[in-house]
């Protein structure tokens, strides 16, 4: 039997504003194995990205449960939702977020100098690179030196360098052209068959069809929970 | 660089590097500032107390006159009570054991010259007190007949005189024996402007034979100043007041100590610079917090704790502020020095501890204002909600 890394029990967001609450997601309850593969999909304003910001560890939900890798983030610090972000969770974003001060290897070596307090001499952060097609040249150039394709793929091996069980992926192929789009993709799907769960917020419905299940959000509700046929 | 949250503090430095050097000139001023008053203070009262140490070892006895103490030396006030042979005596007995005593003979008197008549200080001394006491004389020699003086240098040039020279002084002819050197400002006798006669041709001229206007002693030991003066307080006022001593070392400590407090009110004024300096880097803080939002979502995203945004921030403004404290050290020393050299005309004593001090004093100053002042930014960077921060474009 395959290990359970998310589950959400009946979990509800909801945003206090001074011109009433707004409920962002309604009693949301879903689980997903380790290796899954899932697409969530839904109009702008449907609450995909306040579910993914909850599986992301950077927003805890008003009620219900949610638990990572096994443990409930309900009633954790910050300090321990941001260690956990850390260990478990690898971020790649639309805008590929990164950091412009350093270099693309330094981008990639950060979060590991973040958990093991040392500069990677283990060789670690250039075989990510190298695996990614980024080589040792282009590993010295800042982010504005490089492509937007290159750029992601960065992004990928930064989420990888602490070998987190899960890739939150937000809009990975938006910001580029569909070529690459395609690159990045097979190189998330290549990821996903070595036994990472992939779980990407999507608009194209080209992309969730290449996912093992695709989850539909609607008015902060899921609304479908659709294993694809490949 | 082994810490990246250090090494990304630096390149943010270096890429804002106008930005950060336009935040670290305002440090550098107030350290500048801080630094070169207190500086000028300890110069100052140094170079005041080495000019007035010379007659730190000097006491003044007069007759207590009940009109109550003053300023400036005993004999200049005018007063026409006089110490008595006894007294003087009695002086003599209790502080001769602790240094030299002498008595002295002073008024003002009318001088004439040709057509010009004027009045001035007079001193009358005994010739052993006139060689002991003026033992250096720029011209001439001491006075050895009945009708010679020694005049001061100011004197001499103010009024064109020389070896030699004459001069009616209290109706009485008088020639120029010596021209005493300069002796500045002194607690015993102010002979620079003045005329100093034996004491005989004093008491012949004004009378008041062996009744001094007062008796001053050279202590052996500047440390003996409170014994004598408590010794001559005790026995020659116990039924009633009837002398006045005035310790000089008392007044020099007494000129240092308003010396500090007028630099040291100064040095207070300057630390205003430094409170400029410090919204300065408030403001440059506030801006590069504001600017890298998006950057602080990512950092808090990818696992960053709060403690080390606060830590990068703070970096940046220690960064800050070592630049502007090294800067400002080195302008420090070059400014302060040649500031010194034209307040007070003298930089004797630039490099000593007392003085070079007030440096690292400053820059620790400079540095914990400009670690302060991007504690509030860092602290607010450090509190972001990494959900809106990486909202932010």
């Amino acid at each position: 039997m395959t290990d359970e890394v998310v589950r959400l029990e009946n979990i509800s967001k909801i945003y206090p504003l001074l011109s009433g609450d707004v409920l962002a997601l309604n009693n949301i309850s879903l689980s997903i194995k380790t290796g899954e593969f899932v697409a969530i999909i839904g109009p702008s304003g449907s609450g995909k990205s306040t579910l993914l910001n909850q599986l992301g560890c950077l927003d805890v939900p008003t009620s219900g449960d949610l638990k990572i890798g096994g443990k409930s983030i309900t009633q954790m610090s910050d300090s321990e939702l941001t260690h956990l972000r850390l260990i478990m969770i690898g971020f790649i974003f639309q805008k590929f977020n990164l950091l412009p001060l350093l270099s693309a290897y330094e981008n990639v070596e950060y979060p590991y100098t973040l958990k093991y307090r040392k500069r990677d001499t283990s060789g670690r952060v250039t075989k990510l690179l190298d695996m990614v097609g980024i080589n040792e040249d282009l590993a010295k150039h800042k982010p504005s030196e490089l492509s937007g394709g290159q750029q992601q793929r960065v992004a990928i091996a930064r989420s990888l360098v602490n070998n987190p069980k899960i890739l939150l992926c937000d809009e990975p192929t938006g910001n580029l052209d569909s070529k690459t789009g395609v690159l990045v993709m097979n190189m998330l799907k290549k990821l996903n068959s070595k036994g990472k769960t992939l779980i990407i917020v999507t608009h194209d419905p080209g992309i969730a069809a290449q996912a093992d299940r695709t989850i539909t959000i609607r008015d902060g509700e899921l609304v479908a929970d659709v294993v694809n046929n490949q | 660089m082994k810490d990246i949250i250090f090494a990304m503090a630096v390149r943010n430095v270096k890429i804002n590097i106008l930005r950060s050097i336009l935040a670290a000139i305002g440090i550098t001023i107030g350290i500048i500032s801080i630094a070169s008053m207190g500086m000028l203070g300890t110069n100052m009262t140094a170079s005041v107390t080495d000019s007035l140490s010379s007659m730190a070892d000097k006491l003044s006895v007069s007759p207590y006159s009940g009109k109550g103490g003053g300023g400036g030396p005993p004999g200049m006030s005018g007063d026409s009570d006089n110490l008595t042979k006894k007294q003087f005596k009695d002086i003599e007995k209790i502080a001769g054991k602790y240094g030299y005593v002498y008595g002295v003979h002073n008024v003002r008197a009318k001088v004439k010259k040709g057509s010009d008549e004027w009045s001035t200080q007079v001193y009358g001394l005994e010739t052993d007190a006139m060689r002991t006491i003026l033992d250096n004389l720029t011209a001439g020699g001491y006075p050895s007949t009945d009708n010679s003086v020694l005049i001061g240098p100011t004197f001499a040039s103010d009024n064109d005189m020389e070896v030699g020279s004459r001069f009616s002084v209290g109706g009485s002819g008088v020639k120029v024996s010596g021209i005493i050197e300069s002796r500045g400002m002194t607690m015993d006798l102010n002979t620079d402007s003045a005329i100093v006669m034996t004491k005989d041709m004093y008491e012949s001229l004004f009378g008041a034979k062996d009744e001094y206007n007062q008796a001053n002693i050279v202590l052996e030991d500047i440390n003996d100043a409170d014994a004598v003066t408590t010794a001559l307080e005790s026995q020659m006022n116990r039924r009633e007041e009837t002398i006045r001593v005035q310790d000089s070392s008392r007044m020099v400590s007494m000129i240092s100590s308003s010396v500090t407090t007028i630099t040291s009110f100064a040095s207070l004024i300057a630390s205003i610079s430094l409170l400029v300096a410090a919204v300065s880097i408030f403001n440059i803080m506030m801006m590069s917090v504001t600017e890298r939002i998006r950057e602080i979502g990512v950092l808090r995203s990818i696992g960053t704790q709060k403690k080390e945004i606060l830590r990068m921030f703070v970096y940046e403004a220690t960064l800050i502020g070592i630049i502007g404290a090294t800067l400002g050290m080195i302008l420090s020393i070059i400014m302060g020095y040649f500031f010194i050299l034209i307040m007070v005309g003298s930089t004797k004593y630039f490099f000593t501890y007392d003085s070079l001090i007030h440096l690292p004093y400053a820059m620790v100053v400079g540095l914990i204002i400009c670690i302060f002042s991007g504690l509030y930014p860092a602290w607010r960077g450090a509190q972001m909600d990494p959900i809106e921060a990486l909202r932010a474009e």
